[in-house]
C-alpha cells in the first residue's frame, strides 16, 4: 500500500459533482459532530483499525472531494472496508438524539453504495467484484460455488421431491447462497412452510435478487435483475413474496421501492417473523428437544438495518430442550460476520477474521452452538466454527429439527 | 513553516521497519489523518496533512521509525483516536504520522494486585467490556468514552466525568512505556515497579510524560488502575430559578464530604436555551427554570443510599426542583452523547445549519464562576455579531478536582461553528476570541485549559504568562530531551526552546 499518489484530479468531474451535490449535507452533519463514537462498533475498523475506514472519513472524504483534494480514485478502495451492517448509523449520536426531532438519520450505508457507484460510473473498478458481477450476469444467479459453475438450470435442485408447485400468491424467493450452498436451509424453510398449512410456490425463472450488485456499485445490473424478477412474480401471479434471507429482505424493501415507485405492490414477509407467528397461533408445534447449548446471532441486516431482533428470540425460547445464552441486541450491534456487502470477495481475510471474533464471543459464553438467521454469514462463521468447536445452525434448520420434520 | 516531502528511499525505510501493509502515503490515508474534532480550518486543510502514516505493531518499531526521523530531521506526530480538542494529534509540520490504533492488545490482567497492562490504541469502553466478566471497570469515563484511546488520555493528561470519585488519567494510570524523542524506550510510573502507586523514589517523572500533547513522545504501553465495578450508581438533577441559586447549590453539593460524589455539573441559562432547541428532556420545562444541576454518585449500595439521602436533603435546602427519574437517570447515562449535536445549531434568524460543537475549556475557581460566566457570554456574541456562523451554546461547570472536588471546577463555553463558511477573516476572529477567553480565565486566577490542553493558535499565546518561569523549564526539557525538534513540532510553542538565547 506504500504506493506513492498524487491527489489526482482525473475522473469524470461531472460525475462527481453531481455525487458531491447529493452528498454535501450529510456529510456535514458528519463532519460537524466529530464524535466517532461510529468506530468501535465498525467490525471491519475493529479489526484494521485505519482510520481512513470508518464512517468518519467516509463523510469527510465527500467534504474533500468538494474542495477538489480527493478524487474517487483516492477514495473508492477504501470504501472496500464496509460490510454495509449499519451500526455506525445506529451509533451515530446525530441518530440518537435527533432522529426524532429532525426526522434525521445518519446514512452511512447509502453513501457508501453511492461511492462505490461513483466508482463503477467512473470506471473505477475492483477487480473480483467487476469479475463477480460479470459472472452473475452471464449466469443470472451469483457464482457462490467457488468455481463450480451455477445455472438457472439448477437454481430449483434445492426443492427436489418436496412437490413444490410454480406460481401462486404466494411465492418463495430463495437467495443464491441458499439454492446453490447451504441447501439445508431452503429446504428446512420449505418443510416448516408445509407444516404448518402455509401455501406457496417457486419463480419460474429465479434470478439473483440484484442486491449485492447494488451494494457493489453496479446500479444498472440491480436494476436489471430487479426488473426480471419482479415480471417474473407478476406471470404467475404473486402478491406476496416469502424471504428467508436478510439480504434479499433489504432488496426487496429498499432497492426495489425505489426502482419502481409506488407500481411496486407486493407484500414482502421474513420467513423468521412468519415463523414466530406460526408459532404464537399454534399452526407449528415444536415437540422434538434440542439438546443443545446455543447463542443467537443477530443478523446485521435484520437487527441494525430493520430492528427485527425479538422474532428470532421468540423462535429460540419456543425450542424445547435448547439451552439458550443470549447476548442482548445493542451488546451485537458491534458483531458481524463480515460476509455483507463484498467483503468477503475483496477482503476474505477481513472476513474470516470478524467472523473468528465472532464465533470466540460466542465460545466464551461456553456454547455449543451459534444459532444464526443469515445465510450469508453461515458460511464464514462455519469455517471459523470447525477450529473453535462451535457448530453453527441456522435458525430455520434447528426449527425444522424441533418440529420433527425430515430435510 | 517548512514543508517536508518524504523520499521515495525514506518511504523504503519506513516500509523495512513497520512493514509494507502498515505504511501509507496515499492521498485519502493523510487527509484523513489531518483533523481532530476541535475547529479546523477547513479551507486550509492541505496544509496539516502528514506526508505519510504508519501504524506500527510494537515499540521496537516507533522507536526506529523515530531514530530515522532524527536522522533525516523529518517531524514525528504521534496519532491515537484523534478525539483531542486542542490539536495535538494535527500534523502542523506535516512529516510522519505515527497512528498507534492497531496497537490495541490487553497483555496483562493482573486480577490480586488491580491492574492492566494495555497498548496505547485500545478504547475505554472496549476495555471495561473486557474487565466486566471479572467485576472490574477502568473508569476514565470521558465525553470521548466511547472513542477515544488510552494512549492521547495519557499525551493529553484528560479528565473523566466520574474522576471526582475515581480520579482523572493521571490517577488511574499507574507507569507507563514510552519512545523518547530521540528514540529510547523508558518506563516511568510512580515508582521503580510498574504496579506501584507511590513512591518517593526519585523524580517524579509520571507527571512530565502526561499531557505534553505528543511533545515529548510516543506511549507504547500503560498498566492501569483496576476498579471494582460499583455496586451503585445514583443520579439526579434539580432545577434553579437563577444561576445564582444553581451556583450556591453546586458548592453545597460539592463541599458535602460524601467520598461516593463522582461529580456535580452545573449547567447555565444558555446551555438550557440550546438543549430546549430540540432535547425532549427541556422542551417541556417551564421558563421559569434558567438553570440545572446535575450529580452523580457511584460506590457500594449502603454508601449510595446514604450519601443520596443527604444529597436529596441538600438539595431540597437549596431550594431546587428535582426534575424526576427519568431526566436523573437517562440524561446522566446518555451524557457522552446528548449534548452535542450539529442540528442544534441556528443562525442568527433561526435557520438550522450543521454546526461542530466547540468547547473551550478552563480550570476556574469555584468563587469566581459568576464573573467569567458574563465576560465569556460576551465574547461569544461578539463573535456572534460578526460573523453568522457562530452560535453560544451555553456553559457547563463541573468539579474538577479529584477525591476533592470542591474548589475550582471545568468550566465550558460551548461555541457552535458552521465550519463550511471558515475563512481567513472568520478564523482570524476565532483565534482572537480563543485568546481573550483564555486571557479571561487567567485574570480570575484559573488555568487555560483544564483538560483539553492549551496548545492551539491564541490560547497558546499566553502559556507563557499562565506558567512563568515553569515555562522556562518546559523549553529547557524539550531541548534537553529532543534536541532535532522532531517530536510534534509547532505546538506549545516550544519553537522557542530552539531560538539562540533560549535556556
Amino acid at each position: 500500500m506504500a504506493t506513492r499518489e498524487v491527489g489526482s484530479e482525473g475522473g469524470d468531474g461531472a460525475l462527481t459533482e453531481q455525487f458531491v451535490a447529493e452528498w454535501r449535507n450529510a456529510a456535514y452533519n458528519c463532519y460537524s459532530s466529530g464524535h466517532k463514537f461510529c468506530r468501535e462498533v465498525c467490525p471491519v475498523m475493529q479489526v484494521t483499525r485505519d482510520e481512513a475506514h470508518t464512517p468518519t472519513a467516509f463523510h469527510a472524504n465527500v467534504v474533500a472531494m468538494e474542495q477538489g483534494h480527493l478524487s474517487i480514485e483516492d477514495v473508492a478502495r477504501d470504501y472496500v472496508h464496509c460490510t454495509q451492517c449499519g451500526a455506525c448509523e445506529l451509533r451515530c449520536p446525530n441518530t440518537l438524539f435527533t432522529g426524532d426531532f429532525y426526522r434525521f438519520r445518519t446514512r452511512t450505508v447509502d453513501l457508501v453504495k453511492a461511492v462505490r457507484a461513483l466508482a463503477v460510473e467512473s470506471g473505477v473498478h475492483q477487480p473480483g467484484w467487476q469479475r463477480w458481477n460479470e459472472l452473475t450476469d452471464e449466469r443470472k444467479n451469483e457464482p457462490v460455488l467457488n468455481g463450480t459453475p451455477v445455472s438457472q438450470e439448477h437454481v430449483a435442485d434445492w426443492a427436489d421431491g418436496l412437490g413444490l408447485p410454480v406460481g401462486g400468491e404466494t411465492v418463495l424467493f430463495c437467495d443464491c447462497e441458499a439454492a446453490f450452498y447451504r441447501t439445508s436451509l431452503p429446504r428446512a424453510v420449505a418443510r416448516i412452510l408445509q407444516a404448518a398449512g402455509v401455501e406457496f410456490g417457486l419463480m419460474r425463472e429465479q434470478w439473483c435478487c440484484g442486491g449485492p450488485a447494488a451494494e457493489m456499485g453496479y446500479v444498472d445490473q440491480a436494476r436489471r435483475f430487479a426488473e426480471h424478477n419482479v415480471a417474473d412474480w407478476r406471470a404467475v401471479g404473486a402478491k406476496r413474496i416469502l424471504v428467508l434471507d436478510p439480504h434479499d429482505y433489504i432488496s426487496f424493501t429498499e432497492d426495489y421501492p425505489r426502482f419502481f415507485g409506488d407500481d411496486y405492490d407486493f407484500e414482502i414477509v421474513l420467513v423468521v417473523e412468519l415463523v414466530a407467528e406460526l408459532l404464537r397461533e399454534g399452526k407449528l408445534t415444536l415437540s422434538a428437544p434440542v439438546d443443545r447449548v446455543a447463542t443467537y446471532h443477530d443478523a446485521c441486516r435484520l437487527n441494525k438495518r430493520k430492528g427485527i431482533y425479538e422474532a428470532p428470540r421468540e423462535i429460540l425460547r419456543a425450542i424445547p430442550g435448547l439451552t439458550f445464552k443470549d447476548v442482548d441486541h445493542v451488546t451485537q450491534w458491534s458483531y458481524c460476520s463480515g460476509a455483507g456487502a463484498g467483503l468477503s470477495i475483496e477482503r476474505p481475510d477481513l472476513t474470516a477474521e470478524i467472523s473468528r471474533r465472532r464465533v470466540e464471543r460466542a465460545k466464551r459464553l461456553e456454547v455449543d452452538t451459534l444459532v444464526s438467521a443469515c445465510v450469508w454469514s453461515e458460511r464464514p462463521l462455519s469455517e471459523q466454527g470447525e477450529s473453535q468447536d462451535v457448530e453453527v445452525v441456522d435458525l430455520m434448520e434447528l426449527v425444522a429439527q424441533a418440529a420433527g420434520l425430515e430435510l | 513553516m517548512p514543508t517536508v516531502t518524504l523520499s521515495d528511499a525514506l518511504l523504503d525505510e519506513l516500509v523495512q521497519i513497520c512493514g509494507e501493509e502498515h505504511v501509507f502515503a496515499g492521498a485519502a490515508a493523510r487527509f484523513n489523518r489531518a483533523r481532530v474534532p476541535s475547529p479546523f480550518p477547513v479551507h486550509r486543510w492541505d496544509e496539516f496533512v502528514p506526508d505519510a502514516v504508519v501504524l506500527p505493531t510494537s515499540a521496537e518499531q516507533i522507536s526506529e521509525v523515530v531514530k530515522l526521523a532524527n536522522r533525516e530531521r523529518v517531524p514525528v506526530v504521534p496519532r491515537a483516536g484523534g478525539t483531542g480538542l486542542t490539536d495535538g494529534a494535527v500534523p502542523l509540520r506535516h512529516g510522519i504520522m505515527v497512528d498507534v490504533k492497531l496497537m490495541n492488545r490487553i497483555l496483562e490482567l493482573d486480577l490480586e494486585d488491580r491492574t492492566v497492562t494495555v497498548q496505547p490504541g485500545i478504547n475505554m469502553l472496549k476495555l471495561s467490556e473486557e474487565l466486566k466478566p471479572h467485576g472490574f471497570i477502568y473508569p476514565d469515563n470521558p465525553a470521548s468514552y466511547p472513542c477515544s484511546l488510552v494512549g492521547g488520555r495519557i499525551g493529553t493528561s484528560g479528565w473523566s466525568l466520574i474522576g471526582g470519585r475515581y480520579g482523572h488519567t493521571r490517577d488511574l494510570v499507574i507507569s507507563f512505556e514510552l519512545v523518547l524523542p530521540t528514540g529510547e524506550i523508558v518506563r516511568v510510573g510512580d515508582g521503580g515497579g510498574p504496579k506501584v502507586r507511590k513512591s518517593s523514589s526519585g523524580y517524579q517523572l509520571k507527571h512530565l510524560f502526561m499531557g505534553h500533547q505528543g511533545t515529548l513522545g510516543i506511549v507504547t504501553e500503560a498498566t492501569l488502575e483496576l476498579v471494582k465495578r460499583p455496586e451503585a450508581e445514583f443520579s439526579a438533577f434539580y432545577a434553579y430559578p437563577s444561576y445564582l441559586d444553581a451556583w450556591r447549590a453546586t458548592g453545597d453539593f460539592a463541599r458535602s464530604g460524601a467520598a461516593t460524589l463522582a461529580g456535580v455539573v452545573l449547567f447555565d441559562e444558555w446551555k438550557l436555551a440550546y438543549l430546549r432547541r430540540d432535547d425532549e428532556a427541556y422542551i417541556p420545562q417551564p421558563e421559569s427554570v434558567k438553570a440545572v444541576v446535575a450529580l452523580a454518585l457511584y460506590g457500594n449500595d449502603d454508601e449510595v443510599r446514604a450519601s443520596a439521602k443527604r444529597m436529596l436533603r441538600l438539595g431540597k435546602a437549596s431550594g431546587g426542583t428535582y426534575l424526576g427519574d427519568e431526566i436523573s437517570q437517562g440524561d446522566w447515562a446518555s451524557r457522552h452523547d446528548r449534548y452535542a449535536t450539529p442540528l442544534h445549531g441556528r443562525t442568527r434568524d433561526g435557520q438550522v445549519v450543521p454546526m461542530s460543537w466547540h468547547c473551550e475549556d478552563a480550570s476556574i475557581l469555584y468563587s469566581q464562576l459568576p464573573a467569567v460566566r458574563e465576560k465569556w457570554h460576551a465574547i461569544a456574541a461578539g463573535l456572534r455579531e460578526r460573523f453568522d456562523m457562530f452560535d453560544d451554546w451555553g456553559m457547563f461547570a463541573y468539579t474538577n478536582g479529584a477525591f476533592k472536588p470542591w474548589g475550582d471546577y471545568l468550566t465550558e463555553i460551548d461555541i457552535g461553528i458552521w465550519e463550511m463558511q471558515w475563512d481567513d477573516e472568520s478564523w482570524a476572529a476565532w483565534v482572537d476570541a480563543k485568546r481573550e477567553i483564555a486571557r479571561v480565565a487567567l485574570e480570575h486566577g484559573g488555568s487555560i485549559s483544564a483538560c483539553h490542553g492549551s496548545c492551539r493558535e491564541g490560547e497558546v499565546d499566553l502559556v507563557p504568562e499562565e506558567l512563568g518561569g515553569g515555562f522556562e523549564v518546559m523549553k529547557a526539557v524539550k531541548r534537553a530531551l529532543d534536541p532535532n525538534n522532531v517530536m510534534n513540532p509547532g505546538k506549545y510553542l516550544l519553537d522557542r526552546a530552539y531560538e539562540e538565547d533560549a535556556p
